[in-house]
């Protein structure tokens, strides 16, 4: 039904006008180049190129089944968690392909954090839910991680909720706090890179809320890339918007324009609720 | 008859039978459990914690037989559960999908039923004939036979119950996979795999076949798992169907402890499972 061909298919990088001159002021953080991604047989993803600009909000929107969801888990490769899934082409981030077997999960993972659409907090205390993620990267004293897992909390605005009840188990606590936890365990590693997949579709009204709000603070220091299928949601926290049907990305352009006055049919026909 | 009251007797008719069914069931239930109660109750007394089995025409108690079956059931617990969570953990965690796994977790269902007489005289092949003589060491691996599929099967489900959201999150943190098990999917699944132990735990409280053909018995108080050793069941079966009424009277006492200990596990494994609900909810 697609019987158009977008510019991303050559493979390039859609230079959308307004992010082109935004990128003057930033600068590109994330590229996909020719980006293709395979559930054994199913092609998922098909020749995505995209430029996703530093410490912006990047909204990736579109029907269910469209590979919103599959791309966002390219970016941190948490993908490879399961067997015969293959991601072709490449992602560059920071001009360095984070596809190539020899970049370190490691490294990678310290760089891109990731939130999930449920909070699943570790059946641990609040605070060794922060510390547990630390460990592994950093060696610090008492006092540091400390005041590293302070910094994490408020941060993700979550402190003077929980500074009392540190030592309690995080399962105690409300799915929206839950979800904050989530997010301050994900900074505390201080990554570049945050991405959300869904985060606040298992919330209630006023939780999302909260989450959109802090989503909003953490563009000032990190690259955000969201996953919604909430139009209002997508306005409300991102700088750049971009759209994808069956695999493909069809549209990606600043948020404003994007809703607006988009450039496809497809984007405007999703955007007005005719179909999706 | 209009079509609604036809479904309301349908309805009555149904409900009826299976209350007769489900009261069917309990009638055995309860007469075994009464008759073990009234039974046991009678013929317990504090010499049956202190004293030994003795032999016919005299006094004496059940202490050689418990102490030999905490050791032996003990022993089988010990020797089963890390195995058996290893096992779990490589099938839920490494080989959830794949045939290797599929093999495995059908062969220890297999396992898991195979009949107890059966357990009892591989071990009986496996150990006894090698070591000369009855042993409670034995005993205690026929015993964690019976465990080790029960804590497999158990350690398996929990893990897969762990949401998948769990191992991402963990993962996407870069912690490796060994860790994620260890410090976070086990941690997950523990009341689950405890449950599953306990329950083993109560199933060997009164398995009697495997232990005829391993520890089979011993009059005397002994700890020392190199010789035979005396048991709980193996002792009830060989004083119940006795000729003296006294020992008719120690097998019943026995049967009636065995019975209350097997309640309390099982209420104690109830209880964990239902604790660690409401904390998950």
């Amino acid at each position: 039904m697609t019987n158009f061909a977008p510019d991303q298919q050559i493979g390039a990088s859609s230079a959308p006008s307004e992010a082109g001159r935004a990128a003057e002021a930033t600068s590109t953080h994330i590229q996909g180049r020719g980006l293709g991604f395979f559930y054994q047989d199913f092609h998922a993803l098909k020749k995505i190129g995209m430029d996703i600009p530093r410490r912006k909000g990047t909204a990736i929107l579109g029907p269910s089944g469209c590979g919103k969801s599959t791309l966002l888990r390219v970016f941190n490769r948490i993908y490879a968690v399961y067997p015969k899934l293959e991601a072709r082409g490449s992602v560059l981030l920071d001009g360095e392909n984070i596809l190539e077997p020899r970049y370190s999960m490691n490294r990678l993972r310290s760089k891109v954090g990731m939130v999930f659409q449920k909070p699943v907090p570790f059946p641990m205390t609040i605070y060794e839910n922060i510390a547990f993620g630390i460990r592994h990267h950093e060696k610090l004293s008492r006092a540091a991680m400390e005041a590293r897992v302070e910094q994490a909390l408020r941060s993700a605005a979550l402190w003077d909720e929980v500074k009392d009840k540190l030592n309690k188990s995080a399962l105690g606590l409300s799915g929206g706090q839950q979800q904050r936890l989530c997010i301050a365990r994900a900074i505390a590693l201080k990554p570049e890179v945050l991405l959300l997949d869904e985060p606040t579709s298992a919330l209630d009204p006023i939780a999302t809320g909260r989450i959109e709000q802090l989503i909003a603070e953490l563009e000032r220091d990190y690259t955000i890339v969201i996953v919604t299928h909430n139009m209002q949601q997508a306005a409300r926290v991102s700088d750049f918007t971009a759209f994808m049907y069956m695999g493909e990305l069809i549209e990606y352009d600043g948020t404003e324009r994007i809703f607006t006055k988009p450039g496809k049919k497809q984007t405007e026909d999703y955007i007005t609720g005719r179909f999706g | 008859m209009s079509l609604y009251a036809q479904r309301a007797i349908k309805n009555v008719i149904a409900q009826l039978l299976a209350m007769v069914a489900t009261l069917f069931g309990l009638f055995w239930l309860v007469w075994i459990l009464w008759t073990t109660l009234s039974k046991g109750l009678a013929a317990l007394k504090w010499s049956i914690f202190t004293q030994m089995t003795p032999p016919p025409g005299a006094d004496g108690g059940l202490l050689n037989a418990f102490v030999g079956s905490l050791i032996m059931n003990g022993l089988a617990i010990v020797i089963a559960t890390p195995i058996g969570i290893a096992a779990g953990t490589f099938l839920a965690e490494y080989a959830r999908r794949t045939a290797l796994g599929q093999i495995i977790r059908f062969v220890n269902d297999i396992l898991l039923s195979a009949p107890s007489i059966v357990i009892g005289l591989f071990v009986y092949e496996l150990m006894v004939r090698q070591m000369g003589h009855f042993s409670g060491w034995a005993g205690g691996v026929a015993l964690s036979f019976i465990v080790l599929p029960v804590v497999v099967r158990t350690t398996d489900e929990m893990l897969q119950l762990v949401p998948s959201a769990m191992r991402e999150a963990s993962l996407s943190l870069g912690i490796p996979q060994w860790k994620v098990v260890v410090r976070i999917l086990w941690r997950a699944a523990r009341p689950g795999i405890v449950t599953g132990v306990l329950l083993a735990l109560a199933r060997i409280s009164g398995e009697t076949a495997p232990l005829l053909f391993t520890a089979l018995n011993n009059q005397y108080w002994t700890a020392n798992l190199n010789t035979p050793m005396a048991n709980v069941p193996v002792v009830i079966f060989q004083y119940a169907m006795s000729p003296y009424d006294y020992w008719h009277a120690l097998a019943w006492a026995g049967a009636f402890i065995v019975t209350l200990f097997i309640l309390f596990i099982s209420l104690g494994a109830r209880a964990l499972l239902s604790r660690n609900k409401v904390i998950n909810d």
